[in-house]
């Protein structure tokens, strides 16, 4: 992946913005892979890559219920590191090299996120005393002061996603085009189980369950008849 | 009581980033407190301090329907309610806002319309749906947001009243099924789209690839989450297909 400075400044805004979305400000669901891959891919003059990797992303998005505390990967600025990825390489070498540097991505993403999260407690554990007292200057200073973390991190995640795609390269010169291939299988096949299985558990045994089998079929038909 | 359009409309601003400083201490007490301030200015010195400190206790729900403990927080601050009172409001809500903003938002809005995306993507929409996702998820969002924020602030320690509101009771019921009718929809049309550029072959592994992956994400999902079962797999790819010609 070789890229003009000025496209790579606007990959790194662009994931930054995503990464501070997914839970700090304003949670507009920039961070969603859809959005957060379409725009990346806009940015590279290449949406189509954008889309199909942001697709991939946010079915592995499905695996995660954001609820209370629970620990998750970051999946929005892994997607605009896996579509610089992908962009570089042609088809479907480009699915699975992408795809791999976005969910390695994604982990430090999720790690990195828990970090912030354990820098924070102590921050506002040692600010205890100012919170007591109601002063409102210091709760705001507290707050912003995690805002600018969560922007740091988000910035730091982005970049050394975008390290990972450009450390990906040479794969695409060594491996086979039936290694691709498998490569794009494994991610692809993982994404759509991801996808079916989180989606159920959301669904439930309930009445939904109906509902879901009614898409599942619909889908089935819609994609024979569209053949 | 002063004009409240004014502290309401910053209170809401603040509230979109009510999760900026989310820690394990407080969870988002303190983006609580932050945006709670603005409504509990014009209150006497004596109070206005405590009534903060009291706004940056723990709180933890979900971040669109926070306004609606805000506003219910302040409005009892402001009505004279004892600390006990509102610390025991703040601690009412946690739940109940917790599991219905999950039920109406992560469970239901947001995979309903993620659904359709990527359904319409599949079918060649192409960016226009992420654009039209953004657009219309953000009116539901943005909607709540300011429903809930001047709900709370309107009913005070009766909030519970605004939680039992029809709209929310009927978008509760009409959610789960959409959201169960796209998102089973799409996943048939994603997997032709995802899998076009592969040969026959490969589209024989991805159909066992993608059957034993959900099957051990369904029954060991305790152990296995989505993107270790993906990065193992793609590891393994990665090494078969280095030494496979």
């Amino acid at each position: 992946m070789t890229l003009p400075i000025e496209l790579l400044i606007a990959l790194v805004v662009w994931g930054t913005f995503v990464g501070v979305d997914l839970v700090s400000l304003p949670q507009m669901m920039i961070a969603r892979p859809l959005v957060a891959g379409a725009v990346a891919g806009a940015i590279l003059g290449d949406i189509p890559t954008g889309l199909k990797l942001g697709v991939v992303f946010e079915l592995l998005q499905y695996d995660i219920l954001p609820v209370g505390a629970v620990r998750y990967p970051e999946y929005g600025p892994a997607t605009v590191a896996a579509v610089a990825t992908a962009h570089a390489s042609t088809g479907v070498l480009g699915l699975g090299l992408g795809g791999l540097v976005g969910l390695a991505t994604g982990l430090l993403g999720g790690v990195t996120i828990n970090v912030l999260r354990r820098v924070n407690s102590r921050i506002v554990h040692a600010a205890s005393a100012q919170l007591e007292s109601g002063d409102p200057g210091a709760l705001v200073r507290l707050h912003v002061g995690g805002l600018l973390r969560d922007a740091l991190r988000a910035a730091l995640v982005t970049i050394v996603g975008l390290v990972l795609a450009w450390l990906a390269r040479p794969l695409g010169g060594v491996l086979s085009p039936r290694g691709a291939i498998l490569l794009a299988v494994a991610i692809v096949g993982t994404a759509l189980a991801a996808g079916a299985a989180g989606t159920l558990r959301l669904v439930g045994r309930g009445p939904n369950l109906a509902w879901f089998a009614a898409g599942l079929g619909g889908g089935i038909v819609a994609t024979i008849w569209l053949r | 009581m002063a004009p409240v359009k004014r502290p309401l409309a910053r209170a809401l601003l603040r509230l979109f980033a009510v999760q900026g400083s989310y820690n394990y201490e407080r969870m988002l007490g303190v983006g609580v407190g932050v945006a709670e301030e603005p409504l509990l200015r014009d209150l006497d010195d004596g109070k206005y301090r405590p009534a903060v400190a009291r706004g940056a206790q723990f709180f933890n729900a979900h971040p669109y329907l926070v306004g609606l403990a805000v506003g219910a927080a302040a409005r009892a601050e402001h009505d004279g309610a004892s600390p006990d009172q509102v610390e025991r409001l703040r601690e009412a809500l946690c739940g109940p806002l917790g599991s219905l903003g999950d039920r109406l938002i992560w469970a239901g809005w947001l995979p309903f319309l993620s659904g359709l995306t990527m359904a319409a993507i599949a079918l060649g929409v192409g960016w226009t749906a992420v654009a039209v996702f953004l657009v219309v998820y953000n009116i539901g969002h943005v909607a709540l947001r300011w429903w809930a924020l001047k709900a709370g602030w309107t009913h005070g320690t009766r909030v519970s009243i605004a939680l039992h509101h029809p709209v929310l009771q009927k978008a509760g019921a009409l959610l789960g099924p959409a959201m169960a009718l796209s998102v089973g929809a799409a996943l048939p049309l994603t997997t032709a789209y995802l899998s076009a550029p592969f040969p026959p072959w490969a589209r024989v592994g991805l159909a066992i690839v993608a059957a034993l992956s959900f099957l051990a994400l369904r029954l060991r999902g305790d152990r296995v989450n989505g993107l270790r079962l993906s990065l193992g797999l793609a590891a393994v790819a990665l090494v078969v297909g280095l030494i496979w010609p």
